[in-house]
């Protein structure tokens, strides 16, 4: 376990004596003091933040920036509910380490001790998450998750809930949807648009319907008896 | 965000000017109709909070039909302020002194209860007969369907198409006093 730690500390960025470690989470996020705690008048810190899910500065158009800033690792190197986190640092933190260079990734045991992941990120969001006796499956997960999010997102209420699984082809509705285009350049006042529709004949043409039946059976009447 | 995106959002939230002929429609009935352009109702992405109002024009406000004998019936009330402020006109007299009034007052009523309904009358642009400036009618782009068919009256119709109109039942000669 330890030469693979110190092979790990020799490849990537890590600290594996307790009394070295570099940690950098300490520090209070922007989220702490969003709001003074002091004179506080308001309830709003009660309250879960509200917001759209977003991509900061359109990321993934174009070109994509990796959110994730640093990921520190602490894990126990005896403990039995930090073994899935021992099989993800001996089998798969190399990989993530050498797939996503531009992220920082801490490794930092700690006695009897729950193992966690903690996330930073680029808008200064740190994301903490307890992985006791997470198999080395959930890890990859997790960590694939952490890598791919923007930002923490926990503490967030979503203003809108919707959802879709097929995104429209043709692009969002506009006023020129389903028009007849004959409506767009037709010359305005148009008497053939404007009118009311009618949907039963008029007096007058329900008369001249009438009258030609009439002259129709005259004429055969007419036909027959001579 | 790309230039194809952003021509979509404008054209998603373009305002599009629309032509009502109010000739003989009821004014009141007519409000429904426009106010659901006024606000954007008709529109798939219609929000409360979005601003998604169009134009629209009405042209004849002038020739507008009230029911019945709402012409004289029907009283607008108007209070100055002042003690005995109080002022009841006539339908018929507000037609008079300003033809697009009772067009105007139907729309702004219809929308009652709604805190953007001054913003979206701005959007309202009332004409008593058929001359709109150049400038209003090169925006438009629809005309909304009228409520009832236009009457037409038996002087309007050519004297010939009277005379050959067909005549089912053969009246005697003094049927019609002379």
């Amino acid at each position: 376990m330890n030469k693979i730690i110190t092979s790990v500390v020799e490849n990537i960025r890590t600290f594996t004596d307790v009394t070295t470690v570099f940690f950098i989470g300490g520090a209070l996020s922007h989220r702490d003091t969003a709001y003074p705690v002091i004179g506080m008048s308001t309830n709003k810190s009660l309250f879960l933040k509200a917001a759209f899910p977003r991509a900061p500065l359109n990321n993934g158009i174009g070109r994509y920036v990796c959110q994730l800033q640093r990921v520190t690792l602490k894990f126990c190197k005896n403990n039995g509910s930090s073994r899935g986190m021992r099989d993800f640092l001996e089998n798969d933190l190399l990989n993530f380490a050498n797939e996503n260079p531009g992220v920082v990734v801490y490794v930092k045991p700690r006695r009897h001790k729950t193992p966690v992941i903690v996330a930073e990120y680029l808008n200064g969001d740190r994301f903490w998450h307890s992985c006791r006796n997470y198999s080395r499956e959930e890890l990859l997960k997790w960590m694939e998750h952490i890598r791919t999010q923007a930002g923490d997102m926990t503490n967030v209420r979503l203003r809108k809930m919707w959802h879709t699984s097929f995104p429209s082809i043709q692009g969002p509705w506009t006023p020129w949807t389903f028009k007849n285009p004959e409506h767009i350049f037709a010359q305005y006042p148009n008497k053939e648009f404007g009118q009311a529709v009618q949907y039963k004949p008029t007096a007058t043409e329900e008369l001249k319907r009438l009258f030609k039946e009439q002259q129709e059976a005259k004429a055969v009447q007419n036909l027959t008896s001579s | 965000m790309s230039i194809i995106q952003r021509s979509q959002q404008w054209g998603t939230f373009a305002r599009i000017w629309h032509l009502y002929d109010a000739k003989w429609q009821d004014p009141y009935l007519s409000a429904e109709r426009i106010k659901m352009y006024l606000m954007g109702l008709y529109k798939p992405i219609y929000h409360p909070l979005n601003d998604c109002g169009d134009h629209v024009v009405v042209i004849n406000s002038y020739d507008i039909a009230l029911r019945g004998d709402e012409w004289r019936r029907r009283a607008y009330f108007h209070h100055t302020g002042y003690h005995g402020g109080a002022s009841w006109t006539m339908a018929w007299e507000v037609h008079k002194k300003n033809p697009t009034m009772i067009m105007n007052k139907a729309v702004y009523k219809s929308m009652k209860g709604n805190l953007q309904r001054r913003y979206s009358m701005q959007r309202l642009h009332i004409f008593k007969d058929e001359n709109v400036p150049e400038n209003i009618m090169q925006n438009i782009s629809n005309q909304i369907k009228q409520l009832r068919p236009v009457p037409l009256r038996l002087d309007e119709i050519p004297p010939q198409e009277v005379a050959e109109f067909p005549k089912l039942v053969k009246y005697p000669e003094n049927y019609i006093a002379q």
